[in-house]
């Protein structure tokens, strides 16, 4: 495995954190920086030495990931970043090991006696920079962690590292906006109420015109059976419109009686990539609308990271939700046992039950323009085991359906490398560089429309495929459910 | 006796052992010290015990992982680890109960050679690739050339004296059994052996401190020791802690007039 040792991706930082934003969600040390400045305050290490004590004993796995790692070199050449840029620190345990060397430094026996020897380095102004460079370089994908004889987790190493970088005054803005959005207004996109209704009432007229049937979608309807969250982007158009509409006429199909609410119209949580607090704050949002409409159950939309909290996350950070159901299908009486506890499903599950059932009025001829393969976002199939369902609905929706390349498909995909952070302009030349073996394998389909369950997938894909001229539609799952189902 | 024999015969294999097993478990202590906040298993997981048992066997006896990602160092790691394995064996077999050759044959006594030269080809093997390798010399640091070092010294030496008959077993068993029971004798003084001895005793020591300890640590990685059942069963975190968010009624002030517009209490059925 060649790697370039001239460090070719440390050009490539994630613009700073605005003033205002620091202020609104009170993060630590408000000020005037930029990703070349870092105008750190005078304290910085001592903090970030501090904070990063707190975080080794705070997450078992993290101390743990730090210590055993053998620099057996299995997960380097796995990293998409690394592929891409050729960068030796984007192997994962080089990610890694700019804080390992740091830890050892300071919170082990044997760097304090042997330092370099062992590994361990001083924590200086550099480092801090090739840590804000290289730990939003990780999108978080876990794709390391499955070749890893140990199943260490960068990106469990690098939740906690973000935290330190965020303790002394540095997140990226990529986060940070979409979060104070997320926080003050109700969603990443920053759609307040009124835009919200103006964009259901739109495809309310659209769906009108392709199919005559009339819908209207309740909006924070209190007592609803069920709350609907999607990924806020669902409601703004481009890649995502086709799913928001698919599943309104599912919804009306079925005879569902959902709603969705305005207050938690966000299903997508950046705080998941910025540290704890926000993760949570982000999620709570969407249980106590759940209390307060008083639905039995909550079932979420097509979105990567989203999943990735309400699965793993949600009912440990705002959990016991005794006062929702265990959730029922209405419409087939299945019960969603493995969700018992967080009471919310994914709509992935809840279609391929219906369609298992064979509640839905299916034309798969509808989609037989297309030759359509599918993207598993890094999230639904390596921390939910989401794999089969999405699979199991392309293939009773649409006729010519296709399967990747498998060794960057399944639990072994390759991501859209946009997630954690890196949705931004200036990180596009180096996600097109990263997604390349993704594209090559997604061209050797043939396909023309690739399928995903992820909000950022669809935005990040349709922005590469106008680069490498694919010539391919994204868009969402039940884009393609939408597109087969018949109304009589 | 010579002091130096006494030191490294009956002071220092006591301190080495002492070393790595409380060493160990101060390790072990230590991580099952830190709490585990969120239960986030590397998906696809199992969901039952069993299943994230035959997950964890598959990692250990077949070293599953490593080979889905990298064949090669699949094959060396292997051989190094079963080598390693049958060698610890025919030692315990060979130096603390040779009265029983009789009795289980002498293919304990002769597999620790042959283990001995597979496992030296092994180490010869990942040390060659850590110099060779771009990327895997990058992550490389001095220790852990040092920890092969020490190894391909150890097992050298051993396959070394046991090829050329330079050692006597029988004594080397003899004066074990005097430390087994806190009575040490005078180890045999030979060359080989001593030094085979020494640098076995420096490994022992080394290995809590290292990242050899990952010979335990691999059983607590959450990301494989974990059920699939988040959803399913609440997992708690001991640290979570309150946090504030606008409240609707917050939210509902601040943009009343546009819910309003949705219908009366922001409410459309
Ligand atoms: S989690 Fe993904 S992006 Fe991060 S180091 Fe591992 S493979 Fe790379
Ligand atoms: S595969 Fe695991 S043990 Fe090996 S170098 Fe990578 S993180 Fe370390």
């Amino acid at each position: 495995m060649k790697i370039d040792k001239s460090l070719p991706a440390r050009k490539y930082k994630l613009y700073a954190t605005w003033k205002r934003d620091m202020e609104t969600l009170e993060l630590p040390f408000p000020r005037e920086w930029s990703h070349k400045e870092f105008n750190l305050p005078p304290d910085w290490k001592k903090i970030a030495l501090k904070k990063m004590e707190e975080v080794v004993n705070k997450y078992r796995s993290v101390k743990l990931f730090l210590d055993i790692c053998v620099k057996c070199g299995a997960c380097t050449d796995k990293c998409p970043f690394f592929l891409g840029t050729l960068d030796p620190n984007n192997m994962p345990v080089a990610r890694q090991d700019l804080f390992r060397s740091v830890y050892k430094k300071y919170f082990t026996l044997t760097g304090k006696i042997f330092g370099a020897l062992v590994g361990a380095e001083e924590l200086t102004e550099e480092m801090v920079e090739l840590w804000y460079t290289y730990f939003y370089q990780c999108s978080q994908c876990r794709r390391c962690s499955v070749f890893c004889p140990y199943g260490i987790d960068t990106a469990e190493i690098m939740i906690a590292a973000r935290e330190v970088l965020t303790a002394i005054g540095l997140s990226p803005r990529s986060l940070t906006e979409a979060i104070a959005k997320c926080e003050t207004i109700g969603n990443h996109m920053g759609i307040p109420p009124a835009a919200l209704l103006s964009a259901i009432q739109f495809a309310e007229e659209e769906i009108k015109e392709e199919t005559g049937i009339e819908i209207k979608v309740p909006i924070n309807k209190k007592g609803a059976e069920i709350l609907y969250v999607p990924p806020s982007a669902d409601f703004f158009g481009g890649p995502h419109w086709g799913t928001l509409k698919g599943v309104i006429k599912m919804f009306h199909q079925i005879g569902l009686d959902y709603t969705i609410s305005t207050y938690a119209s966000e299903g997508g949580n950046f705080g998941t990539w910025l540290g704890y607090e926000h993760m949570k704050k982000i999620n709570k949002k969407l249980v106590e609308e759940a209390r307060r409409l008083g639905v039995k159950w909550i079932l979420g939309g097509e979105c990567g990271h989203m999943w990735r909290v309400i699965h793993a996350f949600m009912d440990t950070m705002n959990g016991p939700l005794d006062f929702l159901e265990e959730p029922v299908s209405p419409i087939t009486g299945t019960k969603f046992k493995h969700a018992a506890s967080t009471k919310m499903v994914h709509i992935c599950e809840f279609t391929a039950d219906l369609i298992k059932h064979g509640k839905l009025k299916l034309d798969p001829s509808k989609n037989d323009q297309y030759i359509v393969t599918y993207h598993d976002s890094c999230n639904p199939a390596r921390v939910m085991g989401l794999i089969e369902e999405p699979r199991y609905i392309l293939k009773n929706v649409c006729r010519n359906y296709v399967e990747l390349d498998p060794n960057v498909n399944r639990e072994k995909t390759i991501c859209c490398c946009a997630g954690g952070g890196l949705l931004a302009d200036e990180t596009i030349e180096l996600r097109l560089k990263a997604v390349r073996p993704k594209i090559e394998a997604i061209k050797r389909t043939g396909a023309n429309f690739l399928a995903c369950i992820c909000a950022i997938d669809k935005a990040a894909f349709t922005e590469y495929s106008d680069h490498f001229k694919l010539n391919i539609t994204v868009g969402g799952v039940h884009e393609l459910v939408g597109n087969a189902l018949v109304f009589d | 006796m010579d002091p130096i024999l006494f030191f490294i015969g009956s002071i220092t294999p006591y301190i080495a052992f002492f070393v790595l097993i409380f060493g160990l478990a101060y390790r072990v202590v230590r991580w099952l010290s830190i709490p585990i906040p969120f239960r986030f298993p590397v998906a696809p997981a199992p969901v039952t015990r069993l299943g994230v048992l035959k997950r964890m066997s598959l990692d250990l006896f077949v070293f599953r992982s490593l080979l889905k990602g990298n064949k090669k160092l699949w094959i060396g790691g292997y051989v190094f680890h079963v080598a390693l394995a049958i060698t610890l064996i025919s030692h315990i077999l060979n130096v603390y109960f040779h009265y029983i050759w009789d009795v289980v044959g002498y293919f304990w006594y002769e597999a620790v050679l042959y283990s001995g030269i597979f496992f030296l080809a092994a180490l010869i093997f990942l040390f060659v690739r850590r110099i060779v390798l771009p990327n895997v010399r990058y992550i490389s640091k001095i220790s852990d050339y040092i920890i092969l070092i020490l190894l391909i010294a150890i097992v050298f030496l051993g396959v070394y004296m046991r090829s050329f008959g330079l050692i006597d077993i029988s004594a080397v068993s003899t004066y074990m059994y005097s430390l087994l029971t806190f009575n040490p004798t005078a180890p045999p003084d030979n060359i080989y052996f001593l030094t085979h001895y020494i640098l076995a005793q420096i490994l022992f020591i080394y290995i809590p401190f290292s990242k050899v300890s990952h010979l335990i640590g691999w059983i607590l990685s959450t990301t494989r020791n974990k059920r699939n059942i988040t959803r399913w069963r609440r997992h708690v975190n001991p640290w979570d802690y309150p946090v504030k968010i606008m409240t609707w009624e917050e939210y509902y002030e601040k943009f009343k007039d546009e819910l309003e517009t949705i219908g009366p209490g922001g409410e459309r059925k």
